[in-house]
């Protein structure tokens, strides 16, 4: 699986070269798409609104290749690609169906409970809910760093946000997971 | 609190998700093939070009220029004002004709007289304002 803390040089060369550029993005699909997709399927929950929402990150990049100059690395700007496209959608999906926030959430946690696509792992399944329950923002920044095991600066950089800020947010969400297992116990 | 930290630690970072078989491979390959074709990736430059030396001296070539036009232009200026020297009236021979002509003394500077100036001559010269108030018997007619 590819990582967003390390460009391949070869392939960013590649993707600033248009004899290559093609090839070179077919390779960056293959590279990224798992990693691009658990990280928007971790905010959606469902399978299907994934896949179309990384179909759609991919078709932004492809669009916007040209923009890609190398200066940022090629994993922080397909996550904020698929950042991006995964919050409108949210927001969109709640304006088009009428849902308060609240609302929204519960929405999201009768699509975990009723998704098929599972281990079966109960606790993986827990924190899944767990995790539902946090706002938007603060459940990107605990997927990133608890999941994907992404440092501050690169959360930061796809975030806009500051690294102080995303260290507090990040505990704060750990606090709301801790207090949701203990009262579930 | 120490037991939910434990519970971090021991669902090791799975989400418990999964995909149908094979979907990423087929996924890659499906999104390959729906990418349209984009010509205008071919004006798209490789990388970009070496500067050359004339790149790198041409702004300081036209700040030097800039600077270099100012002053000739202040210089042209000083030139053409002659400087902050006043000139002598007797050196300049256009004015020292003209104060040497009467003609141009009684036309520009004689006859340009204010109204006050020649009210002041004339009581200089001895006019009684008086002469010219009227008799108080011809008032009342």
């Amino acid at each position: 699986m590819a990582s967003i803390t390390q460009d391949n040089p070869s392939l960013v060369e590649r993707l600033r070269n248009p004899a290559t550029v093609r090839d070179a993005f077919t390779e960056v699909i293959a590279e990224y798409s798992e990693p691009l997709y658990r990280q928007i399927r971790r905010m959606v929950q469902s399978h299907d609104d994934a896949n179309d929402l990384l179909q759609n990150t991919f078709m932004k990049a492809w669009g916007s290749i040209e923009h890609f100059r190398g200066d940022a690395r090629l994993g922080t700007w397909l996550y904020k690609i698929a950042t991006n496209e995964t919050l409108t959608h949210l927001e969109r999906e709640r304006k088009r169906r009428g849902l308060s926030l609240d609302e929204q959430e519960a929405a999201l946690i009768n699509t975990i409970e009723a998704d098929t696509d599972i281990d079966g792992d109960e606790l993986a399944l827990k924190l899944r809910k767990a995790i539902a329950t946090l706002p938007e923002k603060q459940r990107l920044v605990f997927n990133m760093r608890y999941y994907d095991e992404m440092r501050y600066d690169d959360i930061s950089e796809v975030l806009g946000t500051s690294v102080g800020a995303l260290k507090a947010s990040y505990h704060l969400a750990v606090k709301k997971i801790e207090q949701f297992f203990s009262d579930e116990d | 609190m120490k037991e939910n930290n434990d519970i971090l630690k021991t669902i090791a970072r799975r989400d418990g998700t999964t995909v149908p078989e094979g979907y990423f491979d087929d996924f890659a390959r499906r999104m390959a093939d729906a990418l349209p074709e984009r010509p205008e990736l071919a004006a798209m430059n490789a990388a970009p070009a070496p500067r050359t030396m004339w790149e790198r001296v041409r702004p300081y070539v036209y700040m030097a220029a800039m600077f270099a036009g100012v002053w000739c232009m202040l210089k042209m200026f000083t030139t053409v004002a002659g400087g902050n020297e006043l000139t002598p009236i007797e050196k300049n021979p256009v004015m020292a004709e003209a104060l040497s002509s009467d003609d141009f003394m009684n036309t520009y500077v004689v006859d340009d007289l204010s109204d006050r100036d020649i009210m002041d001559q004339m009581m200089e010269d001895g006019f009684d304002p008086a002469m010219f108030a009227l008799d108080p018997e011809q008032e009342t007619e």
